[in-house]
């Protein structure tokens, strides 16, 4: 048989391909079906949180954060509750993280504020002296990109069943009647900031990034 | 001897992918010199906007050296090595040939939109996997077409067996299709819903199942990526360079099948302590440590292969180049292993331990690889001899000072900073707020940052040593067969 | 199916593969040593595929022997 193979490089590939399948399939697919059930309680993210969730990926916070507190003590005496499966049901990627520069911020939500968000993502230096994270001036005058999240939405409502819409759940409806509630969202955020370039958007019809960023960051619960 | 003095080795595309193995390592460690800074000086951050931020700059770094600089050289060394060991010429075949420098355009435009759209931060935000899905279609097909290479090469070989090295570079082919193709399923939300920005893309994944396509994918392209196509290198380079057969040609296939079935098994370890079931982690963490042993028999190999021979050390930088690769290679397989044992893992992970683990295999495995690779066939691809030895000498002790600076500083302040995580007060209180074990760090992020650049300047020595090479140096009449002839 | 069951395959999935696989790898060391010293199959001297690759050089084992002149007669 080895003799065979050594001289049949197409069998051998297919052999190679086998093994390599079947290790995965053996690995991964079981835990796969077990498919991450949302514990009672977590929702599918607003239209909001999402179009925040986006700024919080495209600016790449998950290389410098976590979202995973581990069962230590010493972690949820840090950060709160340890994080379980069932929390991450609704996350279209995950954003574990893999190097703690900054703080984990799966719970962040619980101990910080909109107003301190305001000031720390603006100069998170002058906030926390010593911080390394940068400056993200910029998110006080980007408008989110309201469209992409509704599609977002929208996509993982058909094809993968995430429930908005139903009872006790997250309403999304139509693009109008979804960007109405982002309004009224947004504008519970603004209410808490000091920034008047970002009051006098919000009045002109246009929501900054950092609203999103900071609804989306007082989901994190 | 009489009938194939027409025929010649054709090393058009290899040279293409030199090209680019250098220009795209300079760029991706230029970046991952700047966030190394970015780390210890933060201002570094506000350069270039939006785009200059370490969120930004990071996967264009990791990337751009994964699939930029080691996936450019581990196609320049198929393409003459896969010609060489299977004694036929792309020459000969008309296809073939239009094939490869396809797959070269096809990979220069996508590297293009790939930094580009990572600039502008259209990204997946899974590590090794940041390209949304346009850019996921270029990967694969480029990569389509060096399997085409590959099989194809292979359907009109002289030599009957395929050598080692061939073995090596097919599994790679295989290995990182399967992983590249589960891991980037997405769903285009502008095709699902007619809106937005059609670049954007929601994995096919959710949650905790996310998390484990991802890490099976990110440690296995290590294996894949970093250490298969890589070992088939040494089994090419080292001996061709030294002129000494390998130790032994069956434990070089017998450590083949080692790795490739254990390696498949321990992509649970990134998932210690995490909401994975408890006996998939013990079951990682075992075979992690089992992985020891058939990696190590490559190593082994190869520094047997040098058995008696050890006095080319000092004649030969490039074998010192490959003997001081296989050495970090067996530090970093070692290394591995260890971070997986759950105890040692609670303490490294997120932390520094682990980036500087991944750049001892990086910069001293596949980085001297790579370098001392390119090195061997400049001179048979050029028809002229290396520029300058010295500062092949120079380039070798400048890197691997820097690769050593990278390490200590990297394992010090990763396991610092683990311990006061945890450290607590005698009430049994946090002992250090965050920002504390984020200060304590400064020394070590600079040192990291000045390692990184004696890399980089290394690096910047190789491509001005190959560039002369190419342009102005002294022509050899006859292609040497072992031992590269430099000035 | 229910999730019990497919762990439970997934287990036996898993013990029978590292089973196969030792069993197939060791089989293989055999296999390897065997021949070699029963003079059934030369692995060494594939070493000299890297070392002797001008196109020119003679071939370790040629594909085609009947096409190709060059090939040294196997044993
Ligand atoms: C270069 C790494 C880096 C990046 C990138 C980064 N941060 Fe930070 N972040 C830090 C560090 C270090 C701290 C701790 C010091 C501080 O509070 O500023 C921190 C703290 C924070 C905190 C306070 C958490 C707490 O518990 O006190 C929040 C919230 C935060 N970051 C959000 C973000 C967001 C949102 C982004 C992306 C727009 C981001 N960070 C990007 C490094 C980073």
């Amino acid at each position: 048989m080895f003799h065979w193979l050594e001289k049949n490089p197409f069998f051998f590939a297919v052999g190679v391909f086998l093994v390599i399948a079947y290790a995965g399939i053996v690995t991964i697919l079981p835990d796969f079906m077990e498919s991450a059930r949302p514990l009672k309680g977590t929702k599918p993210y607003t239209v909001l949180q999402i179009a925040g969730r986006q700024v919080y990926i495209q600016n790449g916070c998950n290389t410098c954060h976590s979202q995973l507190i581990r069962p230590f003590k010493s972690e949820t005496d840090r950060y709160g509750k340890y994080s379980l499966s069932g929390e991450y049901a609704y996350d279209r990627p995950f954003l574990w993280g893999s190097r703690r520069i900054g703080p984990d911020l799966h719970r962040v939500g619980n101990y910080r504020t909109t107003d301190w968000h305001e000031n720390h993502m603006l100069n998170p230096a002058a906030v926390v002296p010593g911080s390394v994270m940068p400056k993200y001036p910029f998110l006080f005058k980007k408008n989110i990109d309201l469209d992409t999240a509704y599609a977002e939405a929208e996509t993982v409502k058909k094809v993968f069943d995430v429930p908005y819409d139903k009872p006790g759940m997250p309403k999304l409806g139509t693009f109008a009647q979804a960007k109405k509630a982002v309004f009224a969202d947004a504008g519970k955020i603004v209410a808490g900031m000091k920034n008047q370039d970002v009051k006098d958007a919000y009045k002109n019809g246009n929501i900054k990034e950092i609203v999103a960023l900071i609804a989306y960051m007082n989901g994190l619960k | 001897m009489q009938s194939s003095n027409a025929i010649n080795y054709d090393y058009t595309v290899a040279k293409y992918f030199t090209i680019s193995a250098i220009v795209l390592g300079i760029v991706g460690m230029s970046v991952g010199v700047l966030i190394a800074f970015q780390l210890a000086f933060p201002e570094l951050n506000n350069l270039f906007g939006e785009y200059g931020t370490f969120g930004r700059l990071r996967p264009i770094h990791t990337d751009g050296v994964a699939f930029g600089f080691t996936v450019s050289g581990i196609f320049a060394t198929w393409f003459y090595v896969g010609q060489r060991v299977l004694k036929v010429s792309m020459a000969e075949s008309k296809f073939l040939m239009f094939i490869g420098k396809l797959q070269f355009w096809l990979y220069i435009i996508g590297v293009a939109v790939a930094v580009v759209s990572l600039a502008l931060g259209y990204t997946t935000s899974k590590e090794y996997a940041e390209f949304e899905w346009p850019v996921d279609i270029a990967i694969v097909v480029v990569w389509v077409l060096w399997g085409v290479s590959i099989f194809g090469l292979i359907g009109i070989r002289r030599e009957k067996v395929l050598y080692i090295s061939v073995w090596y570079y097919i599994a790679t082919f295989l290995g990182v299709a399967m992983l590249y193709v589960f891991n980037n399923m997405e769903v285009p939300t502008y095709f699902v819903s007619g809106m937005g920005n059609w670049f954007h893309s929601v994995s096919m994944y959710a949650g905790s199942n996310d998390a484990m396509v991802q890490w099976w994918y990110g440690h296995n392209a290590v294996a894949f990526v970093f250490t298969v196509p890589i070992i088939a290198m040494i089994y090419y380079f080292l001996p061709k360079e030294s002129g000494q057969p390998v130790f032994s040609y069956k434990l070089s296939l017998l450590s083949f099948w080692g790795l490739m079935f254990v390696y498949l098994w321990a992509g649970g370890h990134h998932l210690l302590y995490s909401t994975v079931p408890d006996w998939v982690q013990t079951m990682a963490s075992i075979f992690s440590i089992i992985l020891i042993l058939p990696s190590w028999g490559s190593a082994i190999n190869m520094l047997l292969t040098m058995k008696g021979e050890w006095g080319q050390l000092k004649e030969n930088p490039l074998v010192k180049f490959y003997v001081l690769a296989s050495t970090f290679y067996m530090l970093s397989t070692l290394e591995g292993p260890i971070q997986a044992i759950k105890s040692v893992n609670a303490l490294a992970h997120f932390t520094d331990w682990i980036p500087g683990h991944v750049h001892d295999g990086t910069l001293g495995w596949v980085g001297f690889m790579i370098i001392g690779a390119i090195f061997h066939m400049a001179p048979r691809m050029f028809k002229k001899e290396i520029y300058s030895k010295k500062l092949v000498e120079a380039q070798f002790w400048l890197q691997t000072t820097g690769i050593v600076m990278y390490f200590t500083s990297m394992w010090i302040s990763g396991i610092t900073q683990g311990m006061m995580w945890r450290a607590t007060d005698q009430y049994g209180n946090l002992a250090y707020s965050f920002i504390d074990t984020v200060e304590v760090l400064h020394p070590y992020w600079t040192l990291r940052a000045v390692g990184g650049s004696f890399y980089l300047i290394g690096v910047f020595m190789w491509a001005y040593n190959i560039y002369k090479t190419a342009t102005s140096s002294k022509a050899i009449e006859k292609e040497p067969q072992y031992a590269t002839p430099m000035a | 199916m229910d999730m019990e069951f497919i762990r439970n395959i997934q287990g036996w999935g898993y013990v029978s593969m590292i089973f196969i696989i030792t069993i197939g790898l060791y089989a293989y060391i055999y296999h390897l040593y065997k021949s070699q010293r029963d003079g059934v199959k030369d692995y060494e001297k594939y070493s000299n595929m890297a070392l002797n690759d001008e196109i020119d050089d003679t071939l370790v084992e040629a594909k085609d022997p009947q096409n190709d002149a060059k090939d040294n007669k196997e044993r």
